[in-house]
């Protein structure tokens, strides 16, 4: 496989991290479903194991950056096993909306495993690791594009749990923006103005 | 507490950025650690369970 190749097939990995990603952004703020604090944990998985691809778009593909994808994806489906796990008995509840007949934990756990199927096999293939000419550190728009959206829904996470747990821990089952209740009374304040 | 590992994760995305790859390799190890500790804390929550 040339290295542009796997430099598409990474860009494209990594979108698909952003789509999740932005779905559960989406999830969060248009159908006021508020995550839970595993439901972050997980959240912050898909950023560790996005983060390999990320460093593939630009440094190239490297066994080390697949690497990375493979560890945070293993953690992150121990997360969400664990929370599958937590409901697998009948009559014992579940967390959140459904999406196509599974819970958001659920889909994550296949994102999960399909993620370190997908890196098994892009480790297959070891030509894209020669390097026969230099390659250039400008990234092509696709890439470019992925990596972006991958820093903004990264940094955008870091302000939405702050906005929901504010600097300590988070509740654990969150009913509001906590930011907004107790900490700083943001709510009263607005009020009162 | 709980944007920490993201938080590490952003810096380590910013470090790569600067072309710093193995400042933004400990970022990520930090990142993980910190996330693996937070799992070990909520492992245990008692969820918003609907019955």
């Amino acid at each position: 496989m040339p290295g542009d190749l796997s430099r598409l097939l990474n860009a494209l990995g990594l979108i698909a991290v952003d789509t999740v990603l932005a779905l559960a952004f989406i999830d969060q703020l248009w159908f006021r479903d508020l995550p839970c604090p595993v439901c972050i944990l997980q959240r912050a998985a898909f950023t560790a194991a996005g983060f390999g691809l990320a460093l593939n778009l630009l440094f190239g593909p490297r066994p080390s950056g697949y690497g990375l994808t493979i560890v945070g994806a293993a953690v992150g489906a121990a997360i969400s096993m664990r929370q599958i796990l937590t409901h697998i008995v009948p009559g014992s509840g579940s967390y959140g909306n459904e999406i196509f007949g599974m819970h958001l934990y659920s889909w994550a756990f296949i994102a999960f495993a399909l993620m370190i199927v997908g890196c098994g096999l892009l480790l297959l293939d070891d030509r894209q690791f020669a390097r026969s000419e230099p390659r250039s550190n400008r990234l092509s728009v696709l890439p470019l594009a992925a990596f972006v959206l991958f820093v903004v829904l990264a940094v955008g996470n870091v302000i939405s749990t702050l906005l929901i747990c504010g600097a300590g821990f988070c509740p654990e089952a969150p009913a509001g923006y906590l930011i907004f209740n107790d900490n700083l009374s943001l709510t009263e304040l607005a009020q009162t103005l | 507490m709980m944007s920490l590992p993201f938080l590490l994760f952003a810096c380590g995305l910013g470090a790569a950025w600067l072309r710093q790859r193995g400042v933004a390799m400990g970022f990520w190890v930090a990142g993980l650690v910190v996330l693996l500790v937070l799992f070990r804390i909520h492992m245990n929550d008692v969820l918003n369970i609907a019955l």
